[in-house]
């Protein structure tokens, strides 16, 4: 310790070139932290689960476009078809499906009196009683539907199912009390449009990543027929999705009365929605990775210059006695000084990006913690490349303190 | 003078070779990363009909629930408009120059022989929508009003689909079959892609859509039975003694956008004042329970409401300048480290007559090299960095061309940054005493 002081003295000789990398690793720790955490962030809600089987679930959207096909009986074929194929675990109907970004949001009424602001949003999701297994829904209350609660609504019927099994987290933001199963709700203010809780699933998320109503969903036994649009999800046996997902496209191909327009396994589904993220985390991450590589390599760089400066002042040290360790610690104690100076004004300026960014994108608040391990990420990057340098300069033979150059 | 400089600074960059190719690489990463994400922030944030924009409207009328939280801008108002309000406006007297209706569906279109029908968006809206849009035309041309009123089967195709269907021939008159329908081809438009797509650009994604390929007269697609395929939202059921599509029609579900020309400050004044008119009539009949809340904006404003430009892209500009001014710190040290260890040589071209001016300026054409090779590397990683962006995202191939303007300005700040980065250590180097180096050697 007793070198800080010289070392101190040393560095003040040359004070710009220590600012100028005391900023460098500033900035980029502010950087590195405030990209780490959006990495962080983005990657939970990536990774956050859907409640379906992702790996073994597949969507289907066909369109039909033949008129004078009955659409109905259709559906029926179809569905019974894929449900026979082997591999096959269970197959619905539905007009959208989790993570898609695309669905049907609706709000639901606790009372005749609510008020249509106060009213509970969720997504809706119309499938037939297939739909709780292809789903892969733990039903922890109540039943499933029956096939005589189906209703169609089409262009000429306005019939509406009247029994709906919900997400939990729907159950408890309808019935805070944890007495939803059984409960009526209602579609529309005033009573109207009156709907009873048959079932309670545990968890299932919607079609809209990003709602603060992500967890709110629901499902209904009901079938639309607006246009030719129809789309099946279908879940296999594990490991089985790609044969499985070849002979559902073939059969459905067969018909030409319709084009198959979508194959896609829910996993690919789910990227495609949070692609906005994905583009996010692997930016951030190519950020950090050359931003490391960069201020690491400038060390160096700054370093190795500095010891063919100092050539002849090391020759000198070793001339006078100093061992290869002292020479090799002078360098790592010369650049732990800068890089803390440049830590301490790098937690600054992390604060202050993140502050900026929260104020202005709502990017969040870093927690704490991200700061000491920032901190020391740095410092070690900082004492890593250094060492190559200083290596070189212990090797400087006592004997060049007598030369001239 | 220069060119003996310009062989000098070569001359020094080679016998330093890794620490110049440092500089030269921190830089043009720096100006690389900065280049990427600012040029989609340019174009997302730029104007898509520059010689228009100022005259063309869209509007919001807010007909939502009475209960909702107070409006206080337009962005608190729905983006689109009922299909009853819009209808009204297009058959009404208005102090518009041009109104335009219209909304997104599709249908699976059947080609003539072998090839397997495939599915197409389609643009429904009126006979204005071109002229206001300035569409540019291959052949034929738009439609008339008599055509909307006889809600006609035709159809103006994109030069892309002429293309497919008909190896791009001039197909005016022949048919495209879409579900079990036949529509004649008027018209055919030549490429066109407004980026972002103003006219229908509720949400980043519909924003940077493709335009259709096909465009039919509105009202044949509501006789066609086509549902709108971008967002429908309702706050209120429709009328169930009504049959259900005529419930939908005439309901409070927004689900269709609505443009007008307006070319002077009066005109503008006056079509406000004519949309509060109607809403103060259709509150009489109990419609329009929230506050008046019309508004109109022009194009660039329109973009600001639906806020085009993700939070994402701005989070990325910051800090991928920030990354540039880390790259322009490390190859300032550098550059010092660089100059500290010439003093030699600059001392002993002091010695041999040259002034500090010309000290400084042979340093200076060194790093304005270093700063142009920084620039022309910057623009091979930009290049690089939008591929990278375009297999990203979705939706971005309208986005990432690297533009004239951009290339020019790479070079041009990678240059400023390097000389203004190097001024301090040339500075430096040109003020060394010569004597006290040449004692020391």
């Amino acid at each position: 310790m007793k070198d800080i002081g010289p070392i101190f003295r040393a560095l003040m000789h040359n004070r710009m070139g220590a600012l100028l990398i005391a900023l460098q690793i500033a900035l980029t720790l502010a950087i590195v932290i405030n990209s780490a955490f959006i990495i962080q962030q983005r990657s939970a809600d990536i990774a956050s689960p859907t409640g379906l089987d992702e790996a073994n679930t597949a969507i289907f959207y066909t369109n039909l476009f033949e008129p004078n096909v009955d659409q109905r009986q259709l559906y029926r074929d179809d569905l019974e078809a894929i449900r026979a194929m082997p591999g096959v675990i269970a197959a619905t109907h539905t007009n959208s499906t989790p993570a898609s970004g695309s669905g049907w949001g609706e709000d639901l009424y606790t009372d005749a009196e609510m008020q249509s602001n106060d009213a509970i949003s969720f997504g809706k999701f119309m499938v037939d009683e297939h739909g709780l297994e292809t789903f892969n829904l733990d039903l922890v209350a109540g039943r499933n539907f029956r096939p005589d609660e189906m209703r169609v609504r089409d262009m000429t019927s306005t019939e509406r199912p009247k029994v709906m099994v919900v997400s939990q987290a729907l159950a408890d933001e309808l019935f805070p009390d944890g007495d939803a199963l059984g409960k009526t709700v209602f579609d529309e203010p005033g009573g109207k449009s009156p709907i009873q809780i048959i079932g309670i699933y545990s968890h299932m998320q919607h079609a809209w990543p990003g709602a603060s109503s992500i967890n709110r969903s629901a499902l209904l036994p009901e079938i639309i027929m607006f246009g030719g649009g129809m789309e099946y999800v279908v879940r296999s046996e594990p490991g089985q999705l790609e044969t499985v997902m070849a002979q559902v496209e073939e059969y459905l191909s067969k018909n030409r009365s319709r084009i198959v327009d979508t194959v896609r396994s829910f996993e690919e589904s789910k990227q495609r929605t949070y692609s906005g993220d994905i583009a996010m985390v692997k930016l951030l991450t190519a950020v950090i990775v050359v931003l490391i590589g960069i201020t690491g390599l400038g060390i160096v760089g700054l370093a190795w210059f500095s010891v063919t400066q100092r050539q002849k002042q090391i020759g000198t040290r070793r001339a006078l006695g100093a061992t290869r360790g002292d020479i090799v610690r002078y360098f790592m104690v010369e650049n732990g000084l800068i890089t803390t100076a440049g830590l301490v004004l790098g937690v600054l300026g992390t604060v202050a990006l993140n502050w900026f960014l929260d104020t202005n994108y709502e990017t969040g608040r870093i927690p704490l913690w991200y700061l000491p391990a920032g901190m020391a990420v740095m410092w070690l990057l900082g004492q890593a490349a250094v060492l190559i340098p200083a290596r070189r300069a212990s090797n400087i033979p006592p004997a060049l303190a007598t030369r001239s150059i | 003078m220069l060119n003996y400089y310009l062989r000098l600074a070569l001359a020094s960059m080679r016998r330093t070779p890794v620490l110049s190719a440092l500089m030269v690489l921190a830089l043009g990463l720096g100006i690389g990363a900065f280049m990427t994400t600012f040029t989609v922030y340019y174009l997302m944030s730029g104007d898509p009909i520059p010689h228009k924009s100022d005259v063309l409207f869209a509007v919001q009328l807010d007909n939502w629930d009475p209960n909702d939280d107070p409006t206080e801008s337009a962005k608190d108002v729905q983006p689109q408009i009922t299909y009853r309000d819009g209808t009204w406006l297009m058959n009404a007297e208005t102090p518009a120059s041009r109104q335009a209706h219209m909304y997104g569906t599709g249908a699976v279109l059947v080609p003539e022989g072998d090839e397997p029908p495939f599915e197409e968006r389609i643009r429904a809206t009126w006979h204005t929508f071109f002229e206001m849009f300035d569409v540019p035309f291959l052949y034929g041309q738009p439609w008339s009003r008599v055509e909307d009123n006889d809600r006609a089967s035709i159809a103006i195709i994109g030069r892309e689909l002429n293309d497919r269907l008909f190896d791009g021939e001039n197909s005016l008159g022949r048919s495209i079959r879409l579900d079990d329908s036949f529509f004649q081809v008027v018209g055919v438009i030549d490429d066109w892609q407004p980026v972002p797509r103003f006219y229908h650009a509720d949400g980043t994604s519909r924003a940077l859509a493709d335009t259709e390929q096909i465009f039919i007269p509105m009202n044949r697609a509501i006789d066609q039975e086509w549902t709108p395929w971008g967002n429908t939202n309702c706050w209120k059921a429709n009328d169930e003694d009504l049959p259900p599509l005529e419930g939908f029609l005439q309901g409070e579900c927004v689900w269709t956008q609505f443009w007008a020309e307006l070319e002077t400050p009066r005109q503008v004044a006056d079509y406000k004042e004519f949309l509060d008119n109607y809403v103060r009539e259709q509150k009489k009949i109990g419609r329009f329970e929230r506050p008046l809340n019309t508004f109109i904006s022009d194009v660039m404003e329109w973009m600001e409401v639906n806020e085009i430009v993700r939070n994402d892209n701005r989070v990325l500009v910051r800090l991928s300048f920030l990354f540039l001014l880390v790259c322009v710190l490390n190859t300032v040290g550098l550059l010092m480290a660089k100059f500290m260890g010439k003093g030699g040589e600059v001392a002993l071209r002091r010695a041999m007559g040259a002034s500090r001016r010309a000290v400084f300026q042979q340093n200076l054409v060194e790093v304005g090299l270093i700063g142009v090779l920084g620039g022309l590397a910057g623009i091979g990683m930009a290049w690089l960095g939008l591929r990278a962006v375009e297999s990203l995202y979705r939706g971005y191939q309208h986005l990432v061309h690297l533009d004239p303007v951009m290339l020019a300005t790479a070079i041009f700040t990678a240059t400023v940054f390097a000389v203004l980065a190097g001024m301090y250590p040339v500075w430096r180097v040109s003020r060394l005493a010569p004597a006290s180096l040449l004692k020391t050697q």
